[in-house]
């Protein structure tokens, strides 16, 4: 496809009907997403335990009262609305095995794993789009092999594997999820470069002699923009998936540990949490990136 | 590259089918005089600190990871396919629906559902039961992404000028779909079904080495590798090494076999 046609292509994805209907799914996953998060709190083991049974003031009418009550405001869809209304503001509920409110755990434990993020990102895109030009523009085949080897050797190994080694060197552990994201980043950027080098517009510019710097800024670089740009929301979603397993045997004190404390210790109301802000995160980076794809 | 790719996989599979032929002992019969114990006569590549020798888990890691991840694969591309049959309905609203869910599916953070699953989990949960469900789960989970492919397939062929032939041509609607969509239809599910293989094989090992894959003392690839988070066993003995090898050079030749993802599109 031309550089021309893929500008349509961009122009067609901001269209008025595409743009409500991702919205609409951005919206659509987040109320779902909520509604997964509040059923799992509200059928939790031990939610539904009346302590009222055990005051020996109150007389067995009042008890049985008060148990319908609890019954009528605890059904689901009354429970999801107070749900998404106190987590709209904030309010996740008590985390079970850290006895803290939930927000203040996310609020301490955010700035590590935002770090690990950010630079793991940054690291992986700039090496796996450094991997992918060198493959692409310099056409020599030992470049080509050893970048499509040195991607599929680091496709083929566990992230939490590639962490653990990092960890026990003492390397810093943002270049293990860089590298982890290396591969994925690789494999499309390769695609998007290879699209643009073999495209007629190129080919005519560099017969009427421009130089090669001009032509991977004209007729490459500036038309993938938008493409490049969808590749870097993917690269975050794909970076956080990372954080849990290296977070959690790295001993990193960030919210990928948190997730996989709060899996160990049964603590729904915090998983539940995580689940719910971790979903709008992905939805809507996807749907910034299905925008400009 | 395809040969030689195709022969390991082809002994890696064997290997592991032919497990309970070929494993020395019982992958979960406990040695206990022989913990940690190095690489011997009786025990190739030593025992694990529950005194269990390490060569008969591997075989039988081998034979979970090698049937279960295209089991989880099939799991997938079938369930991707029926969803995806709904777009060949002149309904808009269905397609819009489809290309909803869709989007649902690809934005909901999987790992949680894991970590939740495995939370709800007791302790002593059959291991049978955990590999099932988990391998079950991550063929559920990952429908959306061949179905995204299948529906553009089929949305793209709603338009196609043979379509319009056809139906000029008397043919019937099922006649057409059996005859001339399924074909395509069928190429395109092989690639997507190769496609997805490598990725639950890495995704249960990750799962595995975080525990919350498949259960002890049922052995997959994925909990054999947590080994590696104690350097001092590793060091000992460097047998341990042999999961993560063996996961690699699968990995790699499933890569080399994987049509790109651009091809398979």
């Amino acid at each position: 496809m031309t550089p021309v046609g893929r500008e349509s292509t961009f122009a067609s994805r901001l269209a008025p009907g595409r743009l409500a209907l991702g919205f609409l799914t951005f919206i659509a996953t987040i109320l779902i997403g909520g509604f997964a998060a509040a059923a799992l709190v509200r059928y939790s083991p031990g939610f539904d335990v009346d302590e009222d049974v055990l005051n020996p003031h109150l007389s067995p009418a009042t008890i049985a009262a008060r148990h319908a009550q609890r019954e009528v405001e605890n059904g689901l869809p009354r429970f999801y609305l107070r749900y998404l209304a106190r987590a709209a503001h904030g309010d996740f509920g008590k985390s079970e095995a850290f006895n803290l409110p939930v927000s203040e755990l996310l609020r301490h434990r955010a700035s590590i794993s935002a770090g690990l993020l950010v630079r793991g990102t940054l690291g992986g895109l700039a090496l796996g789009s450094l991997l992918a030009w060198l493959s692409v523009w310099p056409r020599r085949l030992t470049l080509e092999l050893s970048a499509a080897a040195t991607s599929g050797l680091l496709l083929a190994i566990p992230p939490a594997v590639l962490a653990l080694f990092f960890f026990f060197r003492e390397w810093p552990l943002w270049l293990a999820v860089a590298l982890a994201l290396l591969p994925r980043v690789f494999g499309t950027a390769r695609s998007i470069l290879e699209d643009f080098y073999s495209s007629p517009a190129l080919l005519a510019a560099r017969a009427r002699g421009l130089g090669s710097a001009r032509l991977a800024i004209t007729y490459v670089l500036g038309p993938a923009a938008p493409q490049l740009a969808a590749l870097a929301g993917v690269a975050v979603v794909l970076a956080f998936g990372s954080l849990i397993p290296i977070e959690g045997l790295c001993d990193v004190p960030g919210i990928g540990q948190l997730a996989l404390k709060g899996a160990l210790a049964r603590d729904l109301p915090l998983l539940s949490a995580l689940g719910l802000i971790i979903t709008s995160l992905v939805a809507g980076v996807q749907w910034m990136g299905d925008l400009t794809r | 590259m395809t040969r030689p790719a195709t022969i390991l996989l082809a002994l890696v599979v064997v290997l592991g089918l032919a497990a309970p032929s070929l494993a020395p002992n019982p992958y979960d019969h406990q040695f206990r005089d022989m913990a940690s114990a190095s690489p011997q006569p009786g025990f190739p590549m030593g025992t694990d600190d529950l005194g269990r020798d390490r060569l008969s888990r591997l075989l039988y890691a081998t034979r979970v990871s090698v049937l279960l991840a295209p089991s989880a694969a099939t799991i997938s591309v079938l369930l991707a396919l029926l969803f995806s049959a709904l777009a060949a309905l002149p309904s808009r609203l269905v397609a819009w629906t489809l290309s909803l869910a869709n989007g649902i599916f690809l934005s909901l953070p999987w790992i949680f559902l894991f970590i939740i699953l495995r939370s709800k989990l007791s302790l002593n949960t059959d291991p049978l039961v955990s590999v099932t469900l988990t391998f079950a789960l991550m063929g559920v989970a990952g429908w959306a992404i061949p179905g995204r492919a299948f529906t553009a397939s089929i949305v793209e062929m709603k338009d196609a000028g043979w379509l319009l032939q056809a139906r000029a041509a008397g043919l019937r609607p099922w006649r057409i779909a059996t005859a001339h969509a399924w074909p395509h239809l069928w190429s395109l599910a092989l690639a997507q079904f190769r496609i997805l293989i490598p990725a639950y094989v890495l995704s249960e090992a990750s799962l595995g080495l975080l525990g919350l894959g498949v259960a002890d003392p049922m052995p997959s690839w994925g909990n054999l590798l947590r080994d590696l988070q104690h350097p001092d066993v590793v060091q000992a003995n460097p047998w341990t090494l042999a999961p993560l090898a063996l996961l690699v050079l699968v990995m790699i030749c499933l890569e080399s076999l994987t049509p790109s993802r651009k091809a398979a599109l």
